[in-house]
């Protein structure tokens, strides 16, 4: 079932008098608990799609719908959307558990599900021993990996990424991907993710989107692809150099 | 208390104590007419204490300090918020603010007496006014370094006003608010001293002046010494307290 409907979407920026198309007529439809990817080099577009999804964004023609009714309808009638950024963005005057504490009172969730929505996914990501600690005495990648339990303790319909992992090094971000996979796999939200990481999306995706021009430019479908999915993969590594050859024709493309 | 607790501790005695030492020093060197020794104005003090003058002298002038502190606080407060939110305010009191700053306290103070009048209000105005500007500036750039950032994920959770307004604005703009209270407070008391010495007949401005004009540092400075130890009290008791529990979460 399609969940999010993306149709003829364009944005474009007015700056120093020039006008920039950033996204060109982009359109795309979601499923239900999909997870997708959308990579593509800097400029893109992928993270100005990604704020037209969570609603943030209204500038744009085209329409984005949520089960056939406009996002911006949706979001008051208790869609819930979730972000992780690329950095953490937790309020560091606010021990970890407060931060969670903060998106749920936000989500308007009753305040006697407050601890056991908490315990429940603090757990999950193993910083249940951490709910007291302020995010400066964590190092870079709790943090994050705090950050991810703070969008799934509102049980998100779904949830956005830009680029979460980009800032990390390639170990804690694997380790960081695998508590998003497991959060992932308990609540089954449809997640969107930005990435420049050909890898990181093919190990993480149902589906990729390449983007370039603003466009979507190719689709690489990874459903057939079992889960849990191990970095050893053979098919996955191919179909993460298929991702790069594309970028880089589209490279070589754009500079000509 | 901690290792580093105790090592400020006995680096702020040293300090004090330093600090004594040369005004001692100094006294030697000096006519006592001119530079009383420390223990003489100390002894001035005690005297003073027992006296109903110092207590009714310093109420007056604490009362002033905290209006004339209120009315530059909340005068600066709007103007600040004003300049940093909007681009057209910031603009416009540009001006006016830089004028405010360059202008000299003696001109503003003069110039409120001759409007208000030589009473209370003229003085609790004139001191608040040549405050104003300074803890606007600092308002303003305060306001202006909020994160936006924090600001975004607090818009795609979907966090109601008064919740950003808690959680996210209120906190980080605590400091900055403590840091130009600080700031102003330390301010306005000077300036309530002079408008005091220039055109009122009681307070702790109007003592020194009169002490002066007799010639008699020694309660010249004992008056001076009292007060600061008022204000001493408050920043230990009020700040210190306020500071603690701004900054909790950054004591690791």
């Amino acid at each position: 079932m399609d969940q999010i409907q993306v149709s003829s979407v364009s944005r474009s920026f007015d700056s120093a008098g020039t006008r920039r198309t950033v996204l060109d007529n982009v359109s795309l439809s979601i499923r239900v608990g999909e997870v997708v990817g959308l990579v593509g080099p800097s400029g893109c577009g992928k993270s100005t799609l990604l704020n037209i999804v969570a609603g943030l964004d209204p500038a744009h023609t085209g329409s984005v719908t949520v089960q056939g009714r406009p996002i911006g309808e949706q979001l008051g009638a208790g869609f819930r959307v979730a972000y992780v950024f690329q950095e953490p963005r937790l309020l560091p005057w606010y021990t970890l558990a407060q931060n969670l504490e903060f998106v749920l009172e936000a989500g308007g969730f009753a305040r006697s599900e407050w601890t056991r929505r908490i315990d429940d996914v603090l757990q999950a990501v193993n910083l249940d021993e951490f709910r007291h600690f302020y995010p400066a005495q964590l190092s870079g990648g709790m943090q994050q990996r705090a950050s991810i339990a703070r969008a799934f303790c509102i049980d998100p319909d779904i949830l956005l990424l830009d680029e979460p992992f980009s800032a990390l090094d390639e170990l804690t971000a694997r380790t960081l991907r695998q508590s998003l996979l497991t959060l992932w796999q308990r609540f089954r939200t449809t997640v969107v993710f930005v990435s420049h990481n050909a890898f990181e999306a093919t190990f993480l995706a149902d589906r990729i989107l390449v983007m370039g021009g603003g466009r979507i430019t190719e689709e690489i479908d990874l459903r057939a692809t079992p889960r849990p999915r191990s970095y050893d993969d053979a098919a996955l590594f191919e179909a993460s150099k298929q991702v790069i050859r594309i970028l880089q024709t589209q490279a070589i493309a754009g500079a000509a | 208390m901690s290792w580093r607790g105790s090592l400020d501790a006995r680096w702020t005695l040293a300090s004090v104590a330093t600090l004594l030492g040369l005004w001692a020093v100094a006294s030697w060197l000096l006519p006592a007419a001119v530079l009383p020794s420390p223990l003489r104005v100390i002894a001035a003090m005690v005297a003073l204490v027992q006296t109903r003058e110092l207590w009714s002298d310093t109420a007056v002038t604490l009362g002033r300090i905290l209006m004339a502190f209120g009315i530059g606080m909340c005068a600066a407060l709007a103007l600040g918020s004003a300049m940093a939110l909007s681009p057209r305010a910031g603009a416009f009191f540009r001006v006016w603010i830089v004028c405010g700053i360059t202008v000299p306290a003696i001109v503003t103070i003069l110039t409120v007496y001759m409007v208000v009048g030589m009473n209370d209000r003229g003085a609790v105005l004139g001191a608040a006014l040549t405050v104003v500007p300074f803890l606007a500036i600092n308002i303003r750039e305060g306001l202006k370094s909020i994160d936006n950032r924090l600001l975004k994920m607090g818009q795609v959770f979907r966090a109601s006003r008064s919740q950003v307004a808690r959680s996210i604005i209120a906190p980080q703009i605590a400091p900055m608010l403590l840091a130009s209270a600080r700031f102003g407070l330390g301010l306005v008391w000077k300036m309530v001293l002079f408008v005091e010495l220039l055109g009122r007949g009681n307070g702790v401005g109007f003592r020194i002046e009169y002490y002066f004009q007799l010639f008699d540092m020694t309660n010249v400075l004992a008056y001076a010494l009292s007060f600061v130890f008022v204000m001493l009290v408050i920043e230990v008791g009020v700040f210190g307290v306020l500071e603690r529990r701004i900054f909790r979460w950054r004591r690791g």
